[in-house]
């Protein structure tokens, strides 16, 4: 949501208009013969047409602008680029949320047959003055949140954004991490299938947020980029008894800014190219020391590199992503947890290609069948530790999904897929779901 | 039913605890640090009121017979557990009188959450049983234990105490009028004791092998890498289920003890002389030397999880004593339900009388579903012999004194 609102539209082809106008304005009608007027207005005939031919071409690239850099893999029908005002076109104070309700039914366990309110979001932002402004999200997951129930609350953005002019911005306070197609566009309505996808989810642990400082910058000819101080992870967090970790590596130790140990920080930088309508290719590489200086803990540099692209050729919509993760120098700490079920991997890796095509499009309604074969590893290799103590890595994990997206209203979406899993040891399933935003 | 169960929260919170208890350690200011790794730093010395502690602990003249403190059971030349291996110690005013109970190590002893249920399981407390909320009420009991220092009262140990070649420091900390109150007198003596053993570093030293390990300091022989590998593996030692060998979640260095309560089946030790009564059961939790849980008959046969810091140098084994050796205590928990003969009685008719220490109607309380329990005559035993002698290596990493 908030990258939406940072995007600024590309300059309006002004002379073209000022010419319309200034034409118009200087016309001596007293003294102009209706031959002569005709002429004019002729002329003008042909500048308004080819205004109005500008104007659409401006507008195609600036839709495609905002679809490609936001990552919007799935264009919500009638999408409005800022967050809906609810409190005053005066008062600088935005609301805007989204949601998510899922049910999932595994085809060989149906007693294993879940139906929850994923998510539950509201944000806020405020407009301090023209340059800066506020922008919060509060999230709730899993409908309740007590020491009885599943849920969790969680501040999943907080930040400042301060432009320093149209091309480059700042932010400070905590932010999500340019990385991947997902993370930054997380709404349901943002993406195909009732969940998101598993290589966005276990080596990328959307939803991914640091606390820092983030420069953000864009070119004329459509490069975006970022360049970032942040916290990072905490290795002193990984639980060798505990599954979390081969579910996802990174999810098991990310710190979300809860009192996060932030002796050694991280750098994020990315890149993000939409110079061409349609199409947008980029790449991120995040590293840090994740030791925090803590004992028993050395130099261990958690390295996240992706490379992802979307094309939007006419209804169809491709997309595809590639991400490997390192930890390094994982032996003595392994060492340490060797015998339990979860040791630290030395390296993890997703990859996924997407495909989706329009196939109904009437009113503010689209539906959208899609496919999409990902393959994961989240343990792809360990570091030697001493013979037979070294962990087995682990399997390669394919999964494909294959489903529609039925958006209706403004930033509404009902979806239902179907999951084949293999190499997982679960068992397909069939999902259905409701999303919003606005 | 057990009494263990086990839960995340559970988990969670007593390592909290232990953590919540390891920063109080800190604060108290410790005494001089040894080679501490990793564990609460030591201060510059600990309070008179520690000091004073010490001494009482120490002082033999507290006792019936003259001859037992504190410290005749809690040696600390022997991490605090008994120097003489033998199942009970023997006290009493002409040292003739049994015990009942083996004498625990008191190392690590004040990182011991409050006696309490979590999720329906107990948690924690002092003495084998947790019946002693505190330090201080742990102290209280071996003073006038039949058969241990055997005074009659209170007020016995407190006119010892004003003969004391301490008295004048116990004055000066409590007033010059604390013996006119014996009991006040006895309260007080108890409370230096308990500040002395969550004060002292002797009592927490975190200067094992282990400990120069997970600091990254010292590197495991292959053997001990791979007991610890057994040791923490579910599937076959599954050890650390019960005895945690990981750091806490902020770091604190592992207690090796989860403090829950189990029902092993340990067999009758026949060297305890209160078994020669076949009528007589040590239950554990629920009696005969605690009361308040004694209609919880599904605790019948529980004693809580000890650590396992300092192991390879506090033997014997068990709540009862009935194993000299790591190797028989580690045979007995693998084999225990695949060759139940190697450590049960037999009955008359030949059979095997498994779980011979408890009443017939608390056999079903006994843990027969985790690992390496869950096994059954023919089976294979978790642990090969030859893993055993791997994981006694691991165990001995865990003694205190380490020398890098």
């Amino acid at each position: 949501m908030q990258l939406i609102a940072t995007i600024r539209a590309p300059s309006l082809p002004r002379s073209a208009l000022t010419f319309a106008i200034g034409a118009l304005m200087s016309l001596p009608a007293s003294a102009a013969t209706q031959q002569e007027l005709e002429a004019q207005l002729a002329g003008l005939a042909g500048e308004v047409a080819t205004l109005k031919s500008e104007l659409a071409r401006v507008s195609q690239e600036q839709k495609n602008s905002m679809t490609a850099l936001a990552a919007v893999p799935v264009q919500v029908i009638g999408e409005t680029a800022t967050p809906a005002s609810s409190a005053g076109a005066d008062s600088g104070l935005d609301f805007f949320g989204y949601g998510q309700v899922d049910y999932a039914r595994p085809k060989d366990n149906p007693s294993d047959t879940t139906a929850t309110v994923s998510r539950f979001v509201v944000g806020m932002s405020n407009q301090f003055d023209e340059k800066t402004r506020l922008v919060s999200e509060l999230e709730i997951e899993n409908a309740v949140s007590s020491a009885d129930d599943p849920g969790e609350v969680e501040v999943e953005q907080l930040y400042i954004e301060r432009s320093f002019d149209d091309r480059l911005f700042g932010k400070v306070g905590l932010f999500l991490i340019p990385s991947g197609l997902l993370n930054e566009n997380h709404e349901p309505t943002r993406f195909y299938g009732v969940f998101r996808n598993r290589v966005e989810t276990a080596i990328i642990p959307t939803t991914w947020r640091e606390g820092g400082m983030l420069l953000q910058g864009s070119t004329d000819f459509g490069l975006r980029w970022d360049a970032g101080l942040t916290t990072g992870f905490d290795l002193s967090k990984w639980d060798p008894t505990s599954p979390e970790g081969k579910e996802s590596p990174l999810g098991s130790i990310h710190q979300e800014m809860a009192l996060a140990k932030a002796s050694d920080m991280s750098g994020v930088f990315a890149l993000n190219y939409t110079g061409i309508p349609g199409l947008r290719i980029g790449a991120s590489i995040f590293s840090g020391d994740a030791a925090q200086g803590q004992l028993g803990f050395d130099d261990n540099v958690v390295t996240l590199w992706e490379a992802h692209g979307t094309w939007t050729p006419g209804r169809f919509e491709f997309a595809a992503l590639y991400a490997n993760g390192h930890i390094s120098n994982t032996s003595k700490v392994n060492l340490t947890f060797i015998g339990n079920p979860t040791l630290i991997p030395e390296s993890f890796y997703g990859w996924y290609g997407q495909a989706a095509y329009n196939l109904l499009d009437w009113d503010e309604n689209s539906l959208r069948p899609f496919v999409r074969f990902e393959r994961l590893n989240t343990a792809s290799n360990y570091s030697d530790l001493s013979p037979g103590l070294t962990p087995e890595n682990g399997p390669d994990q394919d999964i494909i999904t294959s489903g529609v997206n039925f958006l209706f209203a403004q930033g509404v979406v009902l979806k239902a897929d179907y999951q084949h899993f293999h190499g997982t040891g679960g068992s397909d399933q069939i999902n259905f779901g409701m999303g919003y935003q606005f | 039913m057990s009494a263990r169960t086990r839960s995340p929260l559970r988990a969670v919170t007593l390592l909290l605890s232990a953590g919540f208890a390891l920063s109080v350690l800190s604060a108290c200011g410790g005494g001089a640090g040894g080679g501490n790794v990793g564990g609460p730093v030591a201060g510059a010395g600990i309070s008179s009121l520690a000091q004073l502690g010490e001494k009482i602990f120490h002082d033999p003249s507290l006792s019936a017979s003259g001859t037992v403190s504190c410290a005749t059971c809690h040696d600390p030349d022997h991490a605090l557990a008994s120097a003489i291996n033998e199942p009970v110690p023997v006290g009493g005013a002409d040292l003739d009188v049994p015990g009942f109970r083996n004498a625990p190590s008191l190392r690590y002893v004040a990182q011991t959450p409050t006696f309490g249920f979590d999720d329906g399981a107990p948690l924690g407390g002092f003495d084998r049983d947790g019946r002693a909320a505190s330090l201080a009420e742990q102290a209280s009991r071996p003073f006038l234990a039949e058969h241990e220092m055997a005074n009659t009262a209170a007020s016995d140990v407190s006119d010892k105490l004003s003969k004391a070649t301490y008295a004048a420091d116990f004055k000066t900390i409590f007033g010059n009028d604390v013996f006119d109150q014996p009991e006040v007198a006895f309260d007080r003596a108890l409370t230096a004791i308990a500040r002395y053993e969550a004060e002292d570093p002797d009592f927490a030293p975190f200067e094992s092998k282990y400990d120069y390990f997970l600091a990254g300091k010292a590197l495991l022989t292959a053997a001990e890498q791979r007991g610890l590998a057994l040791f923490n593996d579910p599937l076959k030692g599954n050890c650390a289920a019960c005895h945690p060998s990981g750091r806490g979640p902020n770091g604190e260095p592992p207690l090796f003890t989860d403090f829950s309560y189990d029902n092993l089946g340990v067999p009758r030790n026949a060297a305890i002389p209160a078994n020669d009564d076949p009528t007589y059961f040590d239950l554990g939790l629920c009696g005969p030397f605690r009361d308040d849980l004694a209609t919880a008959r599904d605790l019948c046969g529980a004693f809580k999880v000890p650590t396992l810091r300092n192991i390879a140098v506090t033997a014997p084994y068990f709540h009862n004593g009935r194993f000299a050796t790591l190797v028989q205590a580690l045979g007995f928990y693998v084999r225990r339900d695949t060759n139940p003969e190697e450590w049960y009685s037999i009955d008359v008719g030949g059979a095997v009388h498994k779980f011979d220490d408890l009443p017939l109607q608390y056999a079903a309380n006994v843990n027969v579903t985790e690992v390496p329990y869950n096994r059954k005559v023919g089976d294979q035993p978790a642990l090969t012999p030859a893993d055993i002698d791997d994981v006694v290596a691991f165990l001995q990493t865990l003694t205190d004194g380490f020398q890098l």
